[in-house]
């Protein structure tokens, strides 16, 4: 077993060593926090940590939000690699109004308040929906935009009202306030929670769950485009209100978010944003005032 | 209209994007194996030394980023390291910062393994032919190591690459994240098409993983008869 | 940190922390098995067998588990075959174990003289006797760390199951989070509970390979 001669790998390990240390500290110069905020990725907030004021937000030319990239129609991304939805239309308007680039970061329903608390975002304007748990970790702009929870249930065997769910597999998507609403309300119930919106309707739809609760916008636009599912419950739980978010204690934003909102209100801003991206989802069933709020007045 | 999904594959920029991701994936995955096998090395010669409390550091160290989920790992270095000491790293330096501390901790252990596997025996019969310390390590145990080390670093590498689908989790856009989008986008038109998209990546990580193996494979044999 | 949250939540936490060590304790097991099995296939090279082995062997090396386990539980309903989370869990788990184990007896195995075998057999042993008496007591010593460092592997990999949906620790602190923003306090538990799973383990492992190591000793 014992080969006395140097073999080969031996030297050319040694070779990959000096090689490779070299490039870590090359890296390890990027990678330290030091003064100068060389950005090594398209994505790389690192800048400054924290809460930005608008003015500071202008001056780095940038502003990063927070949004979701699978939950179309109000944050996607689509075949050409781009952010759309009801979000994004909001979204580009805010960057375009201070006058800075919008960069998307893409968040998961659970961890919308850490991206905000550790600063890796400005804003999350991921169909945030104003709860009051939410409200002692964050700061809420006005709304944009009014939500209730609604159910999907197969059509040849609906679930028309809460009690009904009592005993039936519910299916939810974790963080997101129907989790919220029936962990609290109903902790009897039989709750399979999943981490994304794809997940959760394949779920569904692969017969893994007797009823879906999500936002009965999200609910309306499913059922409308797939015929084996009916919105069986369109409203209930309590009436909520959907609106961006700020890090708490970033007043100077939330401000800045909320005079925008009245300057858009007067445009009808969110109405437009209605016809060219939910629209064409809901159809005519659904009347955009019920969804949609203007001027930050629900 | 049609339920396959696999024409979803090539419409728009899909099939670019996914290999955009994969890019990701894979630039993520290499750095970090790249680091983990200098640190690995180091902590690996450290464990097997003489220092006591090298080598007590050293377990604990090991222990501690073995029984870590990589996940949870992830949300420190990403979330709380900002929250805490004010050090805000992108998704994807947050990325390779924890896949090295894991990396460094699995290679040191690897390494350790593959020297302490050489039969005691061997060193004192190179002792006896009168070798020095150095020429010892140099002749006899790191030949041996290395060779051993390989294809166990290889399936490292392999591993590597299919744990950075975790990465999504800090915003991170990577390939599996991006199927995601395009099936979550489509489901409309396409309710059939998670079978295909994550059909089609399932192959994607196959075949790029699979020629990281064929070449270590290449490599073990080429050794073997040196 | 919370404290009065943190107790109240370890119930919680233990009761997926058993979810967790079960559906790992079963995929090992299976996986040990599916290895043996494996590896014994390419030792006796039992044609056609043997290049199943290697494809499969490949197949499951070169695949993450979380987009075996999106297959199996997104995918495969698509065609008809619907399995419970559960099952998903622990079919994936042996499919992905498998191979880890197999590659690590086969090693083992190759690393060991192919004299001791031919020495076995003419010492009157059949086939079996010879892998089964000679060369796995002696492989299992070179393959413990590999052995070990793989059934760690699993028990942590079982932390992506939460994805379909299996209320195992990770699926538990991620509900925490969304639900009531007590991050600190839900990866505390976490961590805490990982390391009530695996640190006997580790610590179970490293004097086992000790052991065996010692019985190898002379060589």
């Amino acid at each position: 077993m014992s080969s006395r001669r140097p073999a080969a790998p031996g030297r050319g390990a040694w070779a990959v060593l000096a090689l490779v240390l070299s490039f870590v500290l090359a890296l390890a110069g990027c990678a330290s926090p030091g003064p100068d905020p060389a950005a090594t990725a398209s994505n790389a907030p690192t800048d400054i940590v924290g809460a930005r004021t608008p003015d500071q937000i202008k001056q780095a030319g940038t502003i990063r939000l927070g949004v979701f990239s699978d939950k179309a129609p109000f944050g996607y991304v689509d075949s050409s690699g781009n952010y759309a939805g009801y979000d994004i239309e909001y979204g580009n308007r805010i960057g375009q109004d201070l006058g800075v680039t919008v960069q998307y970061v893409p968040v998961e329903a659970a961890s919308r308040v850490e991206f905000l608390e550790s600063g890796k975002v400005d804003v999350i304007l991921a169909n945030f929906t104003v709860t009051p748990e939410r409200a002692q970790k964050v700061d809420f702009a006005n709304p944009y935009m009014k939500v209730s929870l609604g159910a999907v249930s197969p059509k040849d065997a609906p679930v028309t009202s809460e009690d009904a769910m009592a005993g039936k597999k519910i299916i939810v998507v974790k963080g997101t306030t129907a989790d919220t609403y029936l962990t609290t309300k109903h902790p009897d119930f039989q709750v399979t929670k999943f981490e994304q919106y794809t997940e959760a309707t394949n779920a569904l739809a692969d017969g893994r769950g007797d009823v879906w609760v999500t936002d009965n916008t999200e609910a309306l636009a499913y059922t409308k485009q797939n015929d084996k599912f009916v919105t069986s419950i369109s409203s209930f739980g309590s009436a909520d209100t959907i609106a961006a978010a700020v890090q708490k204690g970033n007043a100077p934003l939330r401000d800045w978010l909320n005079e925008e909102l009245v300057t858009l209100g007067k445009e009808q801003f969110f109405h437009k944003a209605y016809d060219k991206t939910l629209k064409p989802v809901y159809g005519t069933e659904v009347s955009p005032d019920e969804l949609v709020v203007e001027g930050g007045k629900a | 209209m049609p339920t396959s999904g696999i024409e979803l594959l090539f419409e728009g920029r899909n099939f670019s994007r996914l290999m955009l991701g994969l890019w990701v994936s894979v630039r993520i995955a290499l750095l970090s194996m790249l680091f983990s096998i200098v640190l690995g090395t180091g902590l690996g010669l450290v464990m097997n030394g003489r220092s006591r409390v090298g080598r007590a550091l050293s377990r604990v160290y090991l222990e501690f980023i073995r029984i870590m989920p990589p996940l949870v790992l992830l949300f420190l270095v990403y979330f709380d390291l900002t929250k805490v000491a004010g050090i805000n790293l992108s998704g994807e330096v947050a990325a390779v910062v924890v896949f090295t501390l894991w990396g460094t901790a699995e290679m040191g252990d690897l390494v350790r393994g593959s020297i302490s596997s050489i039969p005691a025996h061997q060193y004192d019969s190179a002792r006896a032919l009168g070798m020095t310390e150095l020429e010892l390590q140099r002749h006899v145990v790191l030949p041996q190591a290395v060779r051993r080390l390989v294809p166990l670093t290889v399936n490292l590498t392999t591993r590597m690459i299919k744990t950075t689908s975790l990465v999504a989790l800090i915003g991170v856009v990577e390939i599996l994240k991006v199927a995601q989008q395009i099936i979550d986008a489509n489901r409309f038109e396409y309710p059939g098409a998670a079978l295909w998209i994550y059909g089609a990546v399932f192959f994607i990580y196959f075949i790029v993983c699979f020629v990281i193996s064929a070449f270590s494979r290449r490599l073990e044999r080429k050794w073997a008869l040196s | 940190m919370d404290f009065g949250f943190i107790r109240e939540s370890i119930p919680l936490y233990g009761e997926a922390a058993l979810l967790t060590v079960r559906i790992g304790a079963v995929g090992i097991v299976l996986s040990l098995l599916v290895g043996l099995v494996c590896a014994a296939i390419q030792f006796f090279r039992i044609p056609l067998l043997r290049q199943l082995v290697a494809a499969y062997v490949e197949l499951s090396r070169n695949t993450p588990l979380l987009v075996q386990l999106f297959f199996l539980y997104f995918g495969l309903p698509k065609t008809g075959v619907v399995m419970s989370s559960e099952l998903c869990a622990i079919v994936g788990l042996t499919f992905l174990g498998g191979s880890y184990m197999a590659e690590a007896f086969r090693s083992s195995l190759e690393a060991i003289d192919s004299i001791q075998f031919q020495s076995a057999l003419s010492l009157g042993m059949t086939r079996g006797q010879a892998l089964g008496h000679v060369m796995l007591p002696q492989s299992l010593a070179l393959a413990m760390p590999a052995l070990t460092a793989n059934v760690i592997f699993l028990l942590k990999e079982t932390s992506v199951m939460s994805v379909i949906a299996l209320p195992d620790l990770v699926y538990v602190a991620k509900e925490q989070i969304g639900n009531t923003y007590n991050t600190s306090e839900a990866l505390v538990l976490l961590v805490s509970f990982y390391l009530l799973i695996l640190l006997p383990i580790s610590l179970g492992a490293r004097y086992l390979e000790r052991r065996v190591r010692y019985a190898n000793f002379g060589d």
